[in-house]
């Protein structure tokens, strides 16, 4: 009635306008995101387990975020049944013979479930459709395979061990070969390879040393995850036992030179018994395969190493393991002042 | 005399049951005092506006500094954006809302009403031909229920705002990946949630404070009683309605 | 000084009918067997000591309270029998002056004064609403005070606001409740006066409430006592005072000791 009147429903008019305006924003905001209004797509996949599956869920295909789970229930075969939700606008790019399995958004993040796969020529799928499933891999896998790389590792080494004493055995048979004239120029040649082997073996030492290090430094994480302390100790005794190796095998070296220089000198007897060399020669080469076959598996405990650190839920006490080690690094420079 | 004290107090409940079903009479019989209900709506919306703003932009920013040490831990500080999301959106933009309503409207109904039964202002308004009543009492309520949830929209979003830009400042988020972050975290249920309860807690500031008011004792202590009794009441209310208002939802929610 | 005989009482047409009426709240019995007549064109000074039921008995007229026994009948409807809606009408003709102003706080006086009109009168136009409010400003002598608030005004002042704002819907009777209690007694002559003149400008028959002998005299054509709950004396001024009772001789004495 009055002109305050008026001022006063003009401003409560604009007040509520914004905060009903505020509510609707969240509301489409979160349909839109959500993708609860769009057009769905319902098509189906059978579990054994859904391992927490919920209503809700995302459902990614190469990465992108392509619908909800809009319903988990029992069959009667005790499966469980999905009703996936799929928006219109992407179930094109799903076909019939692509797959589910259930994955999850984080090591312990929300379940999802995953589509893969699938052919250009087999047309796209329609509603209704029951998708074939696959066992996801989980974090209980990727823990195992871990733990059998472990396990190859301790194989590889025991192998080693066992070189070394066959080449510790097999000095005697060089021996022979010394009073041997006819093979020098054999021997020359296993002698280099040896040597390769050797330099080889420090290799691998190394690689290995570098990556015991790196257990030392955030070991008891190592431990934590792998739950197997045995692993560990294995390892450095690998490492021992590789650089023992590594020394015989020098010596060894020496040992050939000297032998060789006394072949050198003592040329003109030419029958020499080789077979036993030849034998070692091949067993040279297995040892370099096995150096190979060596650091191929340290590369790889190495990325699964680095897969951990990189795992955002790890990162943080990687990082805290970190400063503590500078913490403690400060510490000593400041006691050494 | 404890016997006395528990008959008042079922004499007392009785007269609140009685004003509230006289409320609910009277709000659907003509004639409608709208010009009433909009002066209320502003004096309970648009003035409580800056206060409620501050206090949900200082919530909103404080909970966030103080939840992402122990996320920090984890190294999960990429999860404040939807912790804050339902912290804000489930609990604290309602209940503080509410609480703060309770103290600056509850209050201020309480002691104007009481302060217009004790100098018969009400008699006074009776005698002239208006039903005080629907004049005073049905219009504060219609006020307090419809703003309070838009009060509490308010503060959810400059709550939000809050945590955006203390995130911003330590995590350096974007504006969109906080907020599409934000509404991942929740969903429609959370939201009507949001709005029900605030709807309800605002009914109650209101029918408190006027009860309080419109049946205070003569005198000038029974303005202040009436005041001091509906902040204390509707807050304990308000508790007590969140706790059924959050075990309903647990029920739907499964 | 006694008021002169007002001819236009009609002594045959009762618009207040009081009945043995009692009230009693919990256990303090106020009203006790309460008869009353108001006749049309008359004012009426109820005396009595503070507590006795004053304000009660014409709160009891008004329908703001319900007896517990006996009848009211206030022109020509019994008040006690009325629904909402029907009471509502019968107050838009009585006229109710508290004791304690009952200005309403937040309202500017102008908009106290069309208070009653904008809510009940709703045909009236902008123009006809500010022309009472300015009316009845007048007749209280307080126009400049139009746009301030309640709060900026003396006790008389709102007193007479008060006043106002009942005369505003020219009702056909005039409740006052001590309308001069705690006023000057240049203020309290204004509203004598005022009394008066609204007795004989809109014929409206009124009870004034007081505990002002000055006032009852001046403004009263018969005086009622109510003491311990009834009415036990009526009659002009001289008349009530003519007596030894020690429950009436005091009021007189203490305004008018010799
Ligand atoms: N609503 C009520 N509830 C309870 N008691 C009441 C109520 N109204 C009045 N009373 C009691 O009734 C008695 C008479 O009160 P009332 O106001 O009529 O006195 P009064 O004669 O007007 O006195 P005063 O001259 O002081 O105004 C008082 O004792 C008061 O306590
Ligand atoms: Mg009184």
């Amino acid at each position: 009635m009055s002109k305050a009147d008026n001022k006063r429903s003009i401003i409560l008019g604009i007040f509520v306008l914004v905060g009903i305006g505020i509510l609707f924003a969240a509301i489409f905001t979160l349909g839109g995101q959500q993708n609860r209004f769009a057009k769905k797509v319902e098509i189906k996949a059978v579990f054994d387990n859904v391992e927490g599956l919920k209503t809700g869920n995302n459902i990614w295909f190469s990465g992108v975020k392509i619908g909800i789970v809009k319903a988990v229930h029992f069959r009667d075969d005790r499966k469980v049944e999905l009703v996936l939700g799929i928006d219109d606008k992407s179930h094109e790019y799903i076909r019939k013979n692509s797959t589910a399995k259930i994955g999850s958004d984080g090591l312990i993040g929300n379940k999802i479930i995953v589509i893969e796969g699938g052919s250009t020529d087999v047309p796209p799928v329609e509603s209704g459709d029951e998708l074939r499933t696959l066992k996801g891999t989980d974090t209980e896998k990727m823990m195992s395979t871990l733990q059998v790389n472990n396990e190859n590792l301790v194989g590889i080494t025991e192998n080693i061990r066992q070189l070394s004493q066959k080449v510790l055995r097999g000095e005697g048979t060089i021996g022979a070969a010394l009073t041997d004239s006819i093979m020098a120029n054999n021997m020359r040649t296993m002698m280099a390879s040896l040597t390769q082997a050797a330099t080889n073996t420090n290799k691998v030492t190394a690689a290995l040393a570098n990556f015991t290090a790196k257990l030392n430094t955030q070991g008891s994480l190592a431990n934590e995850l792998l739950t197997d302390t045995v692993v560990y100790s294995n390892l450095r005794a690998a490492v021992a036992q590789l650089q023992g190796v590594t020394q015989t095998a020098s010596a060894l070296t020496t040992n050939l030179g000297q032998a060789s220089e006394k072949l050198n000198t003592s040329l003109s007897s030419p029958d020499n018994t080789l077979g036993l060399l030849l034998s070692d020669k091949a067993t040279a080469t297995t040892i370099k395969q096995t150096m190979v076959n060596l650091e191929a598996s340290t590369a790889k405990l190495d990325e699964n190493m680095e897969a951990l650190q990189h795992n955002f839920l790890l990162r943080g006490f990687f990082k805290k393991r970190d400063k503590e080690a500078a913490k403690a690094k400060e510490a000593e420079e400041k006691a050494q002042q | 005399m404890a016997l006395d004290k528990i008959k008042r107090m079922f004499i007392e409940l009785a007269n609140i049951a009685r004003f509230v079903g006289r409320f609910f009479k009277e709000l659907f019989n003509p004639p409608f005092e709208f010009k009433e209900i909009i002066r209320q709506c502003y004096e309970v919306g648009w003035k409580s506006l800056p206060l409620i703003s501050l206090t949900g932009f200082v919530v909103g920013f404080v909970f966030t500094n103080q939840s992402r040490p122990s996320l920090q831990e984890f190294g999960a500080t990429s999860w404040l954006p939807a912790l804050i999301s339902i912290a804000i959106i489930r609990a604290l933009a309602p209940l503080v809302t509410a609480l703060i309503s309770a103290g600056k409207v509850g209050s201020n109904i309480g002691a104007e009403l009481g302060s217009m039964n004790v100098t018969e202002q009400i008699d006074a308004m009776e005698v002239s031909g208006t039903n005080p009543f629907k004049f005073l009492v049905v219009s504060r309520v219609i006020a307090t229920t419809f703003m309070i949830p838009i009060l509490t929209f308010y503060s959810a979003f400059v709550g939000l705002l809050g945590g955006f830009l203390n995130i911003n400042q330590n995590e350096n988020t974007s504006f969109l990946s906080y907020f599409y972050e934000v509404f991942d975290a929740v969903d429609f249920l959370d939201l009507f949630a949001m709005g029900f309860r605030s709807i309800i807690f605002g009914f109650t500031i209101g029918i408190v404070g006027c009860y309080q008011g419109y049946h205070s004792s003569k005198g000038t202590e029974g303005v202040g009683r009436a005041a001091n009794w509906s902040v204390v009441m509707s807050m304990f209310l308000i508790f007590v309605e969140e706790l059924l208002i959050v075990q309903i939802l647990q029920g739907l929610r499964v | 000084m006694i008021k002169q005989h007002t001819s236009t009482i009609d002594y045959n047409d009762k618009v207040i009918d009081i009945h043995d009426v009692y009230k009693s709240f919990g256990t303090l019995e106020v009203l006790k067997g309460v008869d009353l007549q108001l006749f049309k064109g008359e004012n009426l000074v109820v005396l009595g000591r503070s507590g006795t039921g004053k304000s009660v008995l014409i709160k009891l007229i008004s329908g703001l309270l319900m007896p517990d026994q006996g009848t009211i009948n206030v022109l020509g409807e019994q008040v006690d029998e009325l629904d909402v809606k029907e009471l509502q009408k019968l107050r838009l003709r009585i006229g109710f002056s508290f004791q304690s102003s009952a200005l309403y706080d937040s309202m500017t006086i102008r908009e106290n004064l069309e208070f009653p009109l904008v809510r009940n009168k709703r045909h009236l136009k902008r123009a006809e609403i500010d022309e009472s409010v300015e009316n009845v400003l007048e007749a209280v002598g307080l126009s400049q005070t139009i746009n301030q608030m309640p709060s900026e005004l003396s006790g008389g002042q709102r007193k007479r606001i008060g006043i106002a704002r009942t005369l505003i819907l020219q009702p056909d009777i005039m409740l006052y409740d001590e309308p001069t209690a705690g006023l000057d007694p240049i203020t309290c002559i204004d509203i004598n006066n005022l009394i008066n003149e609204v007795q004989q400008q809109y014929k409206t028959s009124s009870i004034i409430i007081t505990h002002d002998l000055a006032c009852a005299k001046t403004v009263g054509d018969r005086i009622v006592m109510l003491l311990d709950g009834r009415f036990e004396r009526q009659g002009n001024f001289d008349e009530i005072f003519d007596t030894d009772d020690a429950r009436v001789k005091p009021f007189h004495d203490y305004n008018f000791i010799d």
